[in-house]
């Protein structure tokens, strides 16, 4: 419902819009849009409140003859009217001057009808996005759009299902970086309307209606109310003063019922899945909630059991996500939304902790118990009283009822306290608390003798430094683009460019547009050893000249240093990312685009290497020769592994035997080695438009991932590589171009592209430390 | 017993004496005043103006305990600025130790109320992204107070690591 009118106000001058191609386009105001005009009325809960009405009257008429006074109750109908009709003007009201803007520039929403305001989130700045439908909401199909951006969280309400669900996706897109276009998103499958998942999410736990319900009945928390009612009951009516009793019953049943609500209908049907935009919980039997799991905001964990679980091993697993702790009472999100899982399996919850503490050993942490006299102030459950940590995480349990584990990750300690008390000065005892922001994990260590309570208060402080310290640089590299831009302006303006001209940028260097033909590859400051690499390809950009394979390939103009960075000019590539255009692309066009794609790759292996036999290409020492695929392949793997090796000891059960089966398969391979690009996957494809309509013309990036080797590697890695792109659809279109690549090269190729996938699984493995994305598609190629 | 809550190698700072000037004075004012008021009430109301003796002699009771603890809480409390995080140490019976680091520091007040204000003092607080964390020096100086805030917003800045 796109309006023709102009915007109520001028435009914050900040938003206008940047000078893009179309100059035409940007001079005119862009046309905003108000949300679905069924907000005003699902908005006031209008619904609700005329059922509260109809419902109203008809306990006002058929309570006559109890102690209602109807007409007392009459009365109150011409007050509910007013309030309705209010609530209805201000719905009204705040809907028409509620107007929001999403497109390929930007994210804006402007409210108020006398204070304007307007809220522009830049893309990079959302932190989660979470789709929520309450009942009335649900009723018309609408959702509202809830975009938490750092420590502010906008609503946008109401718009259809379909359509925030694709905002989402978008935006989504946008915020990890990708360049994405909101046009031609409809091509995307619809969600089911009872889970919100998409096809390609891949659920990791479903929690069956059975198990919520006799896990709550079973819980703690509902146990100790609903034994206190039958209590008081049973005394009052023993004593015929049953109405006595309502003074504390009733509270007690509000209690109960809010209780069911939270625990009961607002988590039906949980699930936690993995999309392709990491982890993502749905639940709720009227009011459904679709909300992301930013993994990076998480600040500890808590893990708990009650008595009654212990015998089926279920746990509840709560996390501490940084800003979701803020009030917000209206849906009572507030108090689900650190729910990771209700109720779980131990092997359930290991799944999910392992992906959100990635690279965590929780089981191999040594724990302490607390010195026998505690028995004296915690004469009812000393003997769960326990604390352990790590050189990454410090884990406190307590707790007989429900028993309590939480999990604080070092990196996110925020202050630490001792604490005693009279009685524990004179046993000798103290508390450690430490603290994380607002949310359900409360670490304390308990009753500790008073000299491991100060050592481990004190080494906290150093263990969470030091944590911190090695959290940045790790994130250093990977923000890399923001952080290393020493001596770049100068360059950049020795070849008259601005930093908007920025095409691309990846692990090793950024690309910036020079003009029409040429791009200057700017090599991170960190980056080892540009020059090397740099002259590595070049001379092997020399051995290509004069093969025609039929498609564009890397030349090297110029290279240089200047300002301490070093830098190659290339030649541009025609044509457009075919990463980008995927995400917009309909399956019709989508499925030729492939097959020319899948056809590139094949070419590549008819590019001569420079040395004969398998060998690396690009590396210290290069070109480096080896006697067997094997051996060149374990050499590869060697430098990954080196890193991630305990991480995937912790995460692969197996992993031995997986790793071992890979070198008995490489090693029954007998290939003619040939050149193997080593990463091609769309981002590192271009596409331009043919005669037969939409093909991919262009392969670019060669990197030290190149090698002389297996040309099935690159076959392989074009259809698995295809998984990781962020579109909807991208599985379906792996899994289709498999089928395509089995009818070329005969079954057993099939055998090859799994011992590749593995390959590739380790290969890319040591992103556990900054891609979670990457390395759980890589826990998946390896646990095949 | 002491050695749980000293830093190690540091000296503790301590309160400045108006501190225990202004707490001997609200402890010498409050209670009585409050007592006094429920007194008057009981004792007209009920007209037994023996209660309201009884209550006289609780507050002179709250207000002796409370003068011979104002000098060994004024002691009690201690803070000094390490290398990396601020340690603070208060309370006689209920012991406790906190250790903020700098870089955790979102924000730091300096508050003074008319009370404070008239002995000449000034409170300092961080705040982190923990709710629990509470840390307050009370009972500084101004200048003091002012010179904390400034030295704190300065290595907060240095250590700053976000979350």
């Amino acid at each position: 419902m796109t309006s023709s009118q102009p915007p109520q106000h001028a435009v914050d001058p900040e938003v206008t819009t940047p000078p893009g191609p179309p100059a035409a386009a940007g001079a005119a105001p862009k046309p905003t849009e108000r949300p679905h005009p069924l907000t005003p009325f699902v908005r006031g809960w209008l619904v609700f409140v005329a059922i509260a009405i109809g419902w109203g009257r008809e306990i006002v008429t058929s309570a006559g003859e109890n102690q209602f006074e109807p007409r007392g109750l009459a009365w109150l109908l011409p007050i509910l009217g007013v309030v309705v009709l209010l609530a209805a003007v201000t719905g009204f009201i705040s809907w028409y001057f509620t107007r929001f803007v999403i497109d390929d520039e930007e994210l804006r929403i402007e409210t108020g009808a006398i204070f304007k305001k307007s809220t522009k989130i830049p893309f990079e700045r959302l932190q989660s996005i979470d789709i929520i439908q309450p009942l009335a909401a649900r009723m018309f199909g609408l959702a509202e759009l809830r975009l938490d951006a750092g420590n502010s969280t906008t609503k946008l309400r109401y718009l259809t299902r379909s359509r925030a669900s694709r905002f989402r996706d978008y935006l989504l897109a946008r915020a990890h970086g990708h360049q994405a276009s909101i046009h031609d998103l409809d091509q995307q499958s619809v969600a089911s309307v009872f889970t919100d998942l998409d096809v390609t999410d891949q659920p990791l736990v479903q929690v069956s209606p059975q198990r919520l319900i006799i896990s709550f009945l079973l819980s703690t928390e509902w146990l100790i109310p609903a034994a206190m009612s039958i209590i008081i009951l049973v005394a009052t009516s023993a004593f015929g003063v049953v109405p006595f009793a309502l003074g504390a019953l009733i509270p007690l049943v509000i209690g109960m019922l809010s209780l069911i609500w939270r625990r009961v209908i607002g988590m039906f049907n949980f699930t936690l899945a993995e999309s392709s935009r990491g982890l993502r919980i749905t639940r709720g039997l009227t009011n459904l909630t679709s909300q992301s799991v930013p993994i990076n905001r998480i600040q500890g964990v808590k893990t708990s059991q009650p008595l009654l679980w212990r015998p089926m091993g279920w746990y509840r697993v709560d996390i501490d996500i940084l800003g979701y702790a803020h009030g917000d009472g209206e849906n009572n999100e507030s108090t689900s939304t650190s729910v990771l899982l209700p109720v779980a399996s131990p092997e359930e919850v290991e799944l999910a902790l392992g992906r959100v503490l990635p690279g965590f050993d929780l089981d191999g942490v040594e724990l302490h118990t607390s010195p026998n006299r505690a028995r004296w102030l915690r004469w009812f459950d000393f003997w769960t009283l326990r604390y352990g940590w790590d050189d990454r995480i410090l884990i406190t349990e307590q707790g007989w009822i429900t028993h309590v584990r939480d999990v604080v990750p070092h990196a996110k300690t925020q202050s630490v306290r001792i604490e005693q008390g009279p009685l524990q000065r004179a046993l000798g005892l103290a508390d450690v608390h430490v603290h994380t922001p607002q949310g359900p994990v409360n670490a304390v260590a308990h009753q500790l003798d008073e000299h491991a309570a100060r050592d481990l208060a004190l080494t906290q402080l150093d263990r969470a430094r030091a944590a911190r310290t090695a959290e940045r640089e790790h994130r250093k590299v990977r923000v890399a683009p923001n952080d290393d831009h020493e001596g770049e302006a100068e360059l950049l303006a020795a070849f008259g460019i601005r930093r908007d001209q920025l095409l691309g940028s990846g692990g090793e260097s950024e690309v910036f547009a020079l003009d029409h033909d040429r791009v200057l590859r700017l090599y991170r400051s960190r980056h080892g050893a540009p020059r090397q690499t740099a002259f590595q390809l070049r001379a092997l950009y020399e051995t290509w000249r004069g093969t025609d394979i039929g498609i564009e390939l890397p030349v090297i103009i110029d290279m240089g240093e200047r300002n301490g960075r070093f830098y190659t000019v290339d030649r541009r590539f025609s044509g457009r990312s075919f990463s980008s255009w995927l995400q917009s692309a309909e399956t019709t066009q989508r499925r030729p685009a492939l097959i020319s794609f899948f056809d590139a790759t094949e070419q590549l292996q008819r590019l001569p290497c420079p040395v004969p036999g398998f060998a690396r290409l690009i590396a210290d020492g290069a070109p480096q020769q080896f006697s067997s695929l094997g051996e060149l392949l374990a050499s590869m793997l060697q430098g990954p592994l080196e890193t991630s090796r305990t991480q995937l000891e912790r995460d692969v059960p197996g992993v031995d035997e997986v790793w071992n089966r890979l070198h008995r398969d490489l090693a029954e391979r007998s290939v003619a080695p040939a050149l193997v690009h080593g990463d091609v996957c769309p981002p590192n494809a271009y596409l331009g438009q043919r005669q037969q309509g939409v093909v991919v013309t262009g392969i670019g990036d060669f990197s030290p991932h190149t090698i002389s080797a297996d040309p099935l590697m690159d076959v392989a890695g074009a259809l698995i590589f295809l998984e990781l792109e962020p579109y909807a659809d991208a599985p379906a279109d792996a899994a289709w171009l498999e089928a395509m690549a089995v009818e070329r090269h005969g079954r057993e190729i099939v055998r090859w592209i799994d011992v590749y996938r593995r390959y590739y699984g380790f290969y890319f493995s040591n992103a556990y430390a900054f891609d979670p994305t990457l390395y759980a598609w890589c826990l998946r190629q390896l646990s095949r | 017993m002491e050695e749980l809550f000293a830093p190690p190698a540091y000296e503790w700072k301590r309160l400045s004496p108006k501190f225990r000037s202004m707490r001997i004075l609200t402890s010498l004012i409050v209670p009585p005043l409050i007592f006094t008021i429920a007194a008057i009430i009981v004792g007209v109301a009920s007209g037994k103006w023996w209660i309201s003796g009884v209550i006289w002699a609780i507050a002179a009771v709250i207000v002796i305990v409370r003068l011979g603890f104002v000098t060994r809480s004024w002691r009690s409390w201690g803070y000094v600025e390490r290398e990396d995080d601020l340690y603070i140490t208060h309370g006689v019976m209920f012991r406790n130790l906190i250790a903020v680091p700098y870089g955790r520091m979102q924000l730091v007040e300096v508050e003074s109320g008319p009370l404070e204000r008239a002995f000449g003092l000034a409170s300092v607080t961080l705040k982190t992204a923990s709710p629990e964390t509470g840390a307050r020096i009370p009972g500084l100086t101004p200048e003091e107070a002012t010179r904390l805030r400034d030295r704190l917003t300065e290595l907060g800045e240095a250590h700053a690591s976000g979350l």
